[in-house]
């Protein structure tokens, strides 16, 4: 193990174990010592319909309401497309979309004024059933090679449609936000966040100040895993037009139900799919991809390309052809979480590559390993994987982890008794950092060290700690570089008054990104550095120069400089009885390149991988005919607990990525996008049934058991 | 702000109880979800009398103020009831929760309550105008409602030994492996000597806002020898199908009737 890869206390451990940290709902007051109101969200009823009239009750002294008449610049939530309403236009899109905001000191008075607000509608058709959908707020298509031709040619064509649920992001705190008008008519926004400048660029838009009429900050932040990438853009806009009206410090912190239900989740998807076999080969491969973006398009765009891009999966097939769509619902905006797309399209192409292995009567992980692709080959958008593809030795890794081979060979013959065994595998990969040239032509990050006359160095970058450890992995690499103790270096939240724009806290991107910048600012720091002085230096983003410019147009190039690789196998038990499945053994080998800390990797490793696993088993949200979701509570949305925690047994595979900080690259989602069809293969084999869709839970082991 | 009495004594609960609207509370693992408004509470943790575990030579008794983790670690309880209530909840809620509770919340999902059904178990309610005994089954009418009166108190559950010493059948179905309330539970008790079934009982869980026992199937098979159960099990089955009522709920109405019946006939099975 490299040096840099021993494992630290992290930074935030002492002030989180001991209960010191200070969320966004401890604040008893502002850091100003101004007393806070609380706000709370009028919400829509309805999927669709006209809002005719508000009637508010009287409002006692110091309560107030607003809407959309309030904002002071425009009503659009700066995401993607600015499609987002920070409140709603004339017509509501899907149930509990805020409609208004009300404002007082009570928060009891407030939730009781709430409930005596009037709202009139016109109910509109809304459309609650991803198959009638059809406006699409993105449509791609690409591809190479011939498809058609790959087709007429082909010995066997195989067709076949795969489906994915919601998942909620389940992170132990709850989205929150609060805004403070300052003395000097500034606006002062804070919450739990994992974009400082994301917020910022809304909350510019929506005051309608330019960007120095306010400023971010984030507080301790209780998990986000995507869920609070987009979403506190548009609370953050809400609170700070509240608090512009109320000339007073607001904050909006949901309860659990209100989180679950109404704040953005994993896209459901549908995938069908058509692959042609030649001499035992696979040919082509033409995929639709669907994705349910609910009623706004906030990330869909985004989330929708990685997922297309990612629909051929590791194999090296001649011909591709993709079309994807994000479709709008009159349901809640899907949005981030770990994994941002992927999951759902490697949940499609590694089942459809299992189905044809089958149907061929050949073993479904030889039958891979014949199709992965290797260090100098194409990618689907006709870019190149520039550096080695580790696969091959990884599957052997977790044969030894899992015995793999052996007792998939051996699950695979018919069963009989009631408890029947299954052993699943994935093989894929996650794309490091943005889509495209979006760091490039988009983020430009830029991150700053700030070194002090008593030689302790600040970093001042943007991204967000959120539990995955950068307060701690940055200290450490710029320690690391410039010869100092960590507890010399330290890294506080970022405030965007302070601090200068390295660009969001996801895509994988902030260490293997935002740590190459500190590196690189290290270095020239370590050579300039004067002892007793106060001095700063700065880095800005570069794009690597071996990559093939990416032409989002044509879908063209190097989508990702390089890729984080995973093999996951699972081993179950099911009980045809009862349906429940025991997941015998989780195996993993991850390839992240060096881990900048090791602990802090195998936690997002172990972490990442069970929250997949429940993505594949248990986790089950949908909406009704209304538009309306359910499963919004912990009762009703199950997620693994310590019980449920399987044997997890994971391993890290080492190939050092060269523009990455000692040989670093993306590593926060990739463990959880390759669960699901491990798991789905497993219960396949057990229970000896042809399966499609994911979460597959024991109500569908059942439903499957009983069709003949 | 929590009001409320906190008597050392039965007496002294059933005298507040005799005159004030109090809600009677145990561990609180029920109405501290449901957090009543306005609520006046009769806190039960601190009366001894209530947290004994007895065996009089004709029931095990388990006082109302008995917690889970209690009756778990106890060499009296029967090893059926242990079974279900180790798999109530997690150690927090096993700890705090009570038989008392557990039965006084009216849940149709409640596990205890669900083996005192299967065990014909008695409960024994005490006022300041004296006590009854009755069935469980009688005190228990539906989802939500029981027979307790304004003026009483659950002072114990009572468990024939007969039933208790019997070999027994199990099985929970929720939708996780911990924290998960029953999606589906069988519980049954039976005797068999000398190839005769002497003795059968078996109560389910599985919606219809009730727990579900048949004791006229019961009855029929009281008497058949095992070879007769074994010649006929899928008419006993069959018989147990007609009569479930199975309820859509956070699982489906078939996903239930289905793993019922798999279980009743493994527990039929059981026997032979
Ligand atoms: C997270 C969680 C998971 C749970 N999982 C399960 C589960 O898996 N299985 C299950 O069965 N239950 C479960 N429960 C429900 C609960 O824990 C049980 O019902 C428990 O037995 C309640 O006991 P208690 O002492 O906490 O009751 P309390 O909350 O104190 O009281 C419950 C009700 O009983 C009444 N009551 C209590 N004692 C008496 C008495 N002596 N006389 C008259 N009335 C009385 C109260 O007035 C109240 O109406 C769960 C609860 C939670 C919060």
């Amino acid at each position: 193990m490299k040096a840099i890869s021993q494992s630290i206390r992290k930074k935030d451990h002492d002030p989180k174990i001991e209960g010191r940290s200070r969320y966004l709902a401890d604040y008893n007051f502002t850091d100003s010592g101004k007393e806070i109101l609380c706000g709370k969200l009028l919400r829509s009823r309805y999927a669709k319909a006209k809002v005719l009239s508000v009637k508010l009750p009287e409002l006692p002294e110091g309560y107030l309401y607003v809407d959309r008449g309030d904002i002071p610049g425009d009503n659009n939530v700066n995401i993607v497309l600015d499609d987002t309403p920070v409140f709603a236009r004339e017509t509501v899109e899907y149930i509990g979309e805020p409609i208004g905001m009300l404002v007082g000191a009570d928060e009891k008075e407030v939730e009781r004024l709430l409930g005596e607000i009037e709202v009139e509608y016109e109910e509109l058709e809304p459309v609650t059933d991803l198959r009638k959908a059809d406006h699409a707020f993105f449509n791609y298509e690409f591809g190479h090679g011939d498809v058609e031709k790959a087709f007429a040619e082909a010995d066997k064509v195989y067709e076949e449609e795969f489906r994915t649920g919601y998942q909620e992001q389940a992170y132990l705190e709850v989205q929150g936000m609060m805004a403070e008008p300052e003395e000097d008519g500034k606006m002062y926004v804070h919450g739990s966040l994992q974009c400082p400048y994301y917020v910022h660029g809304a909350l510019a838009r929506a005051l309608g100040t330019g960007p120095d009429g306010i400023h971010i900050f984030q507080d301790v932040t209780g998990g986000g895993f995507g869920g609070k990438e987009d979403y506190p853009s548009i609370l953050g806009c809400q609170v700070a037009v509240a608090a512009h009206k109320a000339q007073a410090p607001v904050r909006c912190v949901f309860d659990r139900r209100e989180d679950m239900e109404f704040t953005p989740k994993r896209h459901p998807s549908i995938c069908k799919y058509k692959m042609a076999v030649k001499d035992g080969r696979v040919t082509a491969v033409d995929c639709d991809v669907i994705f349910d973006a609910g009623a706004y398009s906030t990330l869909s765009a985004v989330v929708l390309q990685r997922g297309i891009i990612a629909a051929p999966g590791v194999y090296d097939i001649p011909n591709v052809h993709v079309t994807g769509r994000a479709l709008k619902t009159n349901t809640v905006p899907c949005g981030a979480y770990r994994g941002f797309g992927a999951p759902q399209t490697f949940f499609a192409v590694e089942t459809m590559m299992n189905h044809i292995a089958q149907d061929m009567g050949e073993d479904t992980i030889r039958f891979k390993e014949k199709h992965l692709v290797k260090q100098g080959d194409k990618t689907s958008t006709n870019g190149k994987y520039h550096f080695p593809v580790p696969l091959p030795a990884m599957l052997d890794e977790v044969d030894g982890l899992a015995q793999l081979r052996k007792k998939h060979e051996e699950y695979s013959k018919p069963q009989t008794g009631r408890c029947r065994r299954g052993m699943g595998l994935s093989v894929y990969f996650h794309g490091a950092g943005f889509t495209g040239s979006g760091e490039r032509d988009i983020i430009k990050a830029t991150a700053k060290l700030h070194k002090y006359a008593d030689g302790t160095v600040e970093v001042l970058a943007s991204n967000a700690d959120i539990g995955q450890g950068v307060r701690t992995t940055f200290p450490k690499i710029v320690a690391h570089e410039l010869n100092l103790p960590v507890e010399k270096v330290y890294y506080n939240h970022p405030d965007t008054a302070r601090v200068p724009d390295s660009g969001p806290t996801v895509a994988s991107r902030s260490l293997m990104t935002v740590g190459e910048l500190l590196r690189r600012a290290a270095i020239k720091l370590r050579d300039i550095w004067v002892e007793g002085e106060e001095q700063e230096v700065e880095e800005h983003y570069k794009e690597p120069d071996f990559m093939i410019p990416f032409y989002l147009d044509r879908f063209e190039g190097d989508a990702y400089p390089t890729y984080a690789w995973g093999v996951n196998a699972v081993e179950v038990e099911v009980d045809t009885y009862t349906g429940l499945a025991k997941i015998l053994g989780a195996y993993a080998s991850f390839d992240v390149g060096t881990p900048v800390d090791y602990n802090i990797v195998m936690g997002q490793m172990d972490g990442g991988f069970l929250q997949g696993l429940g993505y594949a088993s248990i986790e089950k949200m949908d909406y009704d005919s209304k538009g309306r979701i359910r499963n919004n509570s912990f009762t009703d949305y199950l997620i693994p607990t310590a019980l449920d925690v399987p044997n997890l047994k994971v391993t890290l595979h080492v190939e050092e990525y060269p523009d990455g900080p000692y040989g670093a690259k993306g590593a926060g989602e990739l463990p959880l996008v390759g669960a699901a069809p491990a798991y789905v293969e497993a219960i396949e084999q057990a229970i000896g049934r042809k399966l499609n869709h994911a979460p597959f839970n024991a109500e569908d082991v059942i439903a499957a058991l009983e069709e003949k | 702000m929590v009001n409320g009495y906190a008597p050392k004594t039965l007496q002294e609960a059933l005298e507040i109880r005799a005159h004030e609207k109090v809600i009677p509370y145990a561990g609180g693992t029920d109405l501290m979800v449901q957090n009543p408004k306005n609520a006046i509470y009769l806190f039960l943790n601190k009366i001894d009398e209530l947290k004994e575990i007895k065996d009089d030579g004709e029931y095990i008794r388990i006082g109302a103020g008995v917690t889970f983790t209690q009756a778990i670690a106890s060499d009296l309880v029967p090893q059926l009831m242990k079974e279900a209530v180790s798999r109530i909840a997690a150690p927090a809620i096993r700890n705090a929760g009570t038989f008392g509770g557990n039965l006084g919340n009216s849940s149709d999902k409640a596990d205890s309550v669900l083996v005192e059904f299967a065990m014909d178990g008695c409960v024994r309610l005490v006022s300041v105008n004296g006590e009854r005994v009755i069935p469980v089954e009688e005190f228990f009418i539906k989802r939500r409602e029981n027979n307790l009166r304004d003026d009483e108190l659950i002072a114990e559950i009572l468990l024939p030994k007969a039933k208790c010493s019997m070999p027994y059948y199990y099985k929970k179905v929720g939708g996780r492996n911990a924290l998960a309330i029953s999606r589906i539970a069988f519980a049954g008790t039976y005797l068999v000597k000398d190839g005769v079934i002497e003795d059968i009982s078996a109560a389910v869980i599985g919606g219809a806002a009730k727990f579900q026992r048949f004791k006229d199937i019961e009855k029929m098979l009281i008497g058949k020898t095992v070879g007769e159960l074994k010649a006929n099990i899928d008419e006993y089955v069959k018989l147990y199908s007609e009569k479930y009522i199975f309820t859509r709920g956070r699982v489906s109405a078939e996903y239930r009737r289905t793993v019922c019946m798999n279980l009743t006939k493994d527990f039929l099975n059981t026997i032979i």
